[in-house]
């Protein structure tokens, strides 16, 4: 059969960092933040996550986000499909957001043969990774079934945990099942969550960020041994070092730190803490 | 058990039968009772509680062939007085003493009788309780009564009059959620109003001389009766529709009127005058009332149609759906938590936030003993059940009572404080999904030194204690059990106590201020203390506990 050139797209929630965006060609279409009366792309350059988290707090009313604009997509959709044999679109889950929508529908347009769209299940890193190692795997093979395949086998041995610093930001935003977070609860909470196929359950809930951070660093050593492994914050650098120190003996070489990008910070608010971790077993 | 009854009279034996049915009934019926049981606390034992009045009022007259309506009902008012348990249970002994007294030396009673002794009833128990609350058993009690009264001028048939009494108490007991935000939140209606309707309802089946399980032989309920076969329609047909409108026009009879809808379905309620008249009516066939209406030439106005069983079955989609999220009823974790704390608030947050099975009132002046202990654990259906004793003090007796306990197994963790007792559920609802016993107490045990325990108290005598000088009277702190400061000044002393305790180094501080403090002054206590304490997260919160001025975890 012949080699495919496989291209990748994905929406801004994906969390892929500029350079790794870079060095494997991936088209990576925009959330939208809404501040106010204006629209921002979630595109890394319009919004500074630094200054945007810092100034979160005080802005009310809360900033919204929005998906794509399907024309947005299809422009971008078919600017990637010209140098394309097949593209791949993962998005974020449509049980999260109105995305994957926009992208099939931008992807309208195209010979749907050449085109797979692929519901990622989950958000940020976590579907990240589905298309970094979807890349890889495509360079090497050149082969859309055996990334397809790929990247469920990365969906399964994937994990993504996130500590939730405040409710706040969720409970202003709506956005998010409140019941799955332990809402009406008397007490203050810090629930820990996780996506599983596109659910946002959780799955501990704690009082203080240093419980918190030993139940992240206990979680990830329970997803061992670690092929990827992505330490995500929103303005909490200092959580994610401490968690770098934690996890000296098993951290893979190239794991990343990532300053969550906006479309999804803006819902779960500052100084929250998560990974992303794959393990080993996916390439089996 | 059918009986010729004259029913235009009831005497002391007649009545000694209606209660003997109505115990029965209840105590049937009594873990349905239970399972609605929120207000004024879910702990589950309203039912309990008044079939324990019920029948030791029954007991007054058991042995004795009183045929004097007067003495009769005296006695049994006596015997509810003795037997009162609990709030239904108290409201209920006044219901029978105010019931009984216009009996007092009458043979029998008869319709008009009947109403006052209601009347009498309704007035004494509104004036028992302080502040009298809808939607509970004395709404039930009263609107149910009021319906004899209003009946009784022109009804002589004790029977219809108890049917009468019965329908009103079941329409407004369907009414309770709407007076109680409490009920519409956890979706029943009062436990106390469906237990009185129990009552009647027995008393009735008695009447009409339907059985009503033979007295001799009282079965006990099953507990695995699930809340869905409770509420499962007793009409094959189903709850059918509720139908409503206003009738206007002129001459209009709203006797016949009456009678002819309440022969097409049930829970009939037909009032107005001549020129307007207002239909309720349960029926199968909604558009029959409505037909039956429209053919005596009246206008309709304000037509309501309701498909009852679609609200029954949507309400149990709705609960079967909440069950199914893992937090949504604490009662189907495997492990189960009896726990001890006072205070309104510090029980409201185990029972509601926590998810502890049972809260027993007690503490550092109430120390629950071993068959207080033994007595929960008997009555959770739960095999597997964690004891939190929250105080150095109770922690014996719960060890005994966890190795005197049969066919069970019982852990405690030894939680020394309310803080670390609150602590130590919070990972119970982290691991609550967990059957093992053992790895749910392990991981509660860890969590009770994740807190520091700060208790603030007034000292009873001058005394030296680990080192510091106390005078009566002034307040002292304590940290993990040790006093650490003693002084006059409140907000000196919790502020020096935090600092004792290590507060400036951790990240939450949480406030549970007791029943001498206010709101606003454990705000202003929170307020003041973040001055010292910057980086520390503050909470407040009301722990309602006696003696205890703050009791407060730090994190």
């Amino acid at each position: 059969m012949a080699f495919k050139r496989i291209k990748f797209v994905t929406d801004s929630t994906c969390d892929i960092p500029a350079n790794l965006v870079e060095k494997w060609g991936i088209t990576v279409v925009p959330v939208f933040v809404n501040i106010g009366d204006e629209s921002h792309a979630d595109d890394g350059i319009q919004l500074n996550r630094e200054d945007y988290y810092d100034r979160l707090p005080a802005l009310n009313p809360l900033p919204t986000t929005s998906a794509p604009p399907p024309g947005i997509a299809a422009q971008m959709i078919e600017k990637a499909f010209e140098d394309a044999d097949h593209l791949i679109i993962v998005a974020l889950s449509p049980k999260l957001s109105a995305t994957y929508d926009a992208l099939r529908l931008g992807a309208g347009n195209l010979p749907p043969e050449r085109v797979t769209l692929i519901d990622s299940g989950t958000m940020s890193i976590a579907m990240g990774y589905q298309v970094l190692i979807g890349a890889e795997i495509a360079v090497e093979t050149g082969d859309v079934d055996q990334v397809v395949a790929a990247i469920a086998r990365v969906r399964a041995h994937a994990k993504l945990a996130a500590l939730i610093n405040s409710l706040e930001n969720l409970r202003r935003s709506g956005r998010v099942n409140f019941a799955t977070a332990g809402f009406g609860a008397l007490l203050q909470i810090k629930p820990i969550v996780t996506v599983n196929d596109g659910v946002v359950e959780t799955i501990a809930r704690v009082r203080t960020m240093s419980r918190a951070k030993e139940e992240l660093v206990q979680m990830i050593r329970q997803q061992a041994p670690l092929d990827r492994l992505a330490l995500l914050h929103t303005n909490n650098l200092e959580g994610v070092e401490w968690m770098r120190e934690q996890l000296a003996d098993i951290l893979p070489e190239d794991t990343l730190t990532i300053n969550v990008t906006t479309a999804i910070g803006t819902h779960i608010g500052p100084k929250c803490l998560a990974f992303v971790s794959v393990n080993k077993k996916w390439r089996n | 058990m059918a009986i010729n009854i004259d029913q235009r009279v009831c005497n002391g034996h007649l009545l000694k039968w209606l209660i003997s049915a109505g115990v029965t009934w209840l105590e049937y019926n009594r873990e349905k009772v239970d399972r609605l049981n929120v207000f004024p606390v879910p702990d589950g034992d309203t039912g309990k509680n008044m079939l324990l009045t019920m029948r030791r009022a029954y007991e007054e007259i058991a042995k004795l062939d009183e045929g004097h309506v007067g003495i009769a009902s005296q006695m049994i008012a006596q015997g509810a007085l003795m037997g009162a348990r609990g709030n239904s249970g108290v409201i209920l002994s006044q219901l029978w003493k105010g019931f009984s007294l216009p009996l007092r030396g009458h043979e029998v009673f008869d319709a008009p009788l009947f109403a006052r002794a209601c009347a009498s009833a309704v007035d004494l128990a509104y004036k028992a309780v302080v502040t009298p609350v809808e939607g509970t058993i004395l709404t039930v009690a009263r609107e149910s009564m009021e319906a004899v009264i209003n009946r009784a001028e022109h009804e002589s048939d004790l029977r219809r009059l108890l049917e009468i009494m019965l329908e009103s108490a079941q329409e407004s007991l369907q009414r309770t959620p709407d007076l109680l935000p409490v009920l519409k939140k956890a979706g029943v209606v009062d436990s106390g109003g469906q237990g009185f309707v129990y009552l009647l309802e027995g008393m009735l089946h008695f009447l009409r001389g339907d059985s009503v399980i033979d007295e001799t032989n009282i079965v006990t309920v099953e507990s695995g009766e699930s809340w869905q076969d409770a509420l499962e329609p007793e009409d094959a047909e189903g709850y059918g529709y509720d139908v409503q409108f206003l009738m206007l026009g002129n001459d209009l009879n709203v006797a016949a009127i009456r009678a002819a809808i309440d022969d097409m379905g049930w829970s009939t309620l037909v009032v107005g005058d001549d020129r307007l008249i207002k239909v309720h009516v349960h029926v199968h066939d909604p558009g029959q009332p409505i037909s039956y209406a429209i053919g005596l030439g009246v206008a309709l106005d304000d037509i309501v149609v309701e498909n009852m069983q679609r609200q029954y079955q949507d309400y149990v989609e709705e609960r079967l759906n909440r069950e199914h999220e893992p937090e949504a009823n604490p009662m189907l974790n495997e492990v189960a938590i009896i726990t001890v704390a006072s205070g309104e608030g510090m029980q409201s947050l185990f029972k509601r936030d926590l998810q502890a099975a049972s809260v027993i009132s007690g503490g550092q002046t109430m120390n629950p003993s071993t068959q207080d202990f033994l007595t929960v654990i008997d009555s959770l259906s739960n095999e597997k059940i964690i004891i939190l004793p929250n105080n150095k003090n109770i922690i014996m007796a719960a060890q005994q009572a966890a190795s005197l306990a049969r066919d069970k197994t019982v852990r405690v963790v030894a939680s020394k404080s309310l803080p670390q007792g609150i602590s130590a559920m919070l990972e119970y609802t982290n691991i609550a999904h967990s059957g093992d016993i053992d790895e749910v107490a392990a991981a509660m045990t860890e969590a009770l030194d994740y807190v520091t325990a700060c208790e603030v108290t007034t000292a009873t005598r001058n005394v030296e204690l680990d080192g510091v000088n106390i005078q009566q009277g002034q307040y002292i702190g304590l940290v993990n059990g040790q006093i650490v400061a003693a002084d006059d000044d409140l907000m000196k002393l919790v502020h020096d106590t935090l600092r004792e305790a290590g507060a400036d180094e951790r990240e939450r501080i949480t406030l549970y201020y007791g029943d001498d403090i206010s709101a606003s002054q454990a705000q202003a206590m929170s307020s003041h203390l973040a001055a010292t304490f910057k980086r520390q997260e503050f909470e407040v919160m009301q722990g309602g506990q006696p003696l205890y001025p703050y009791i407060i975890s730090v994190e």
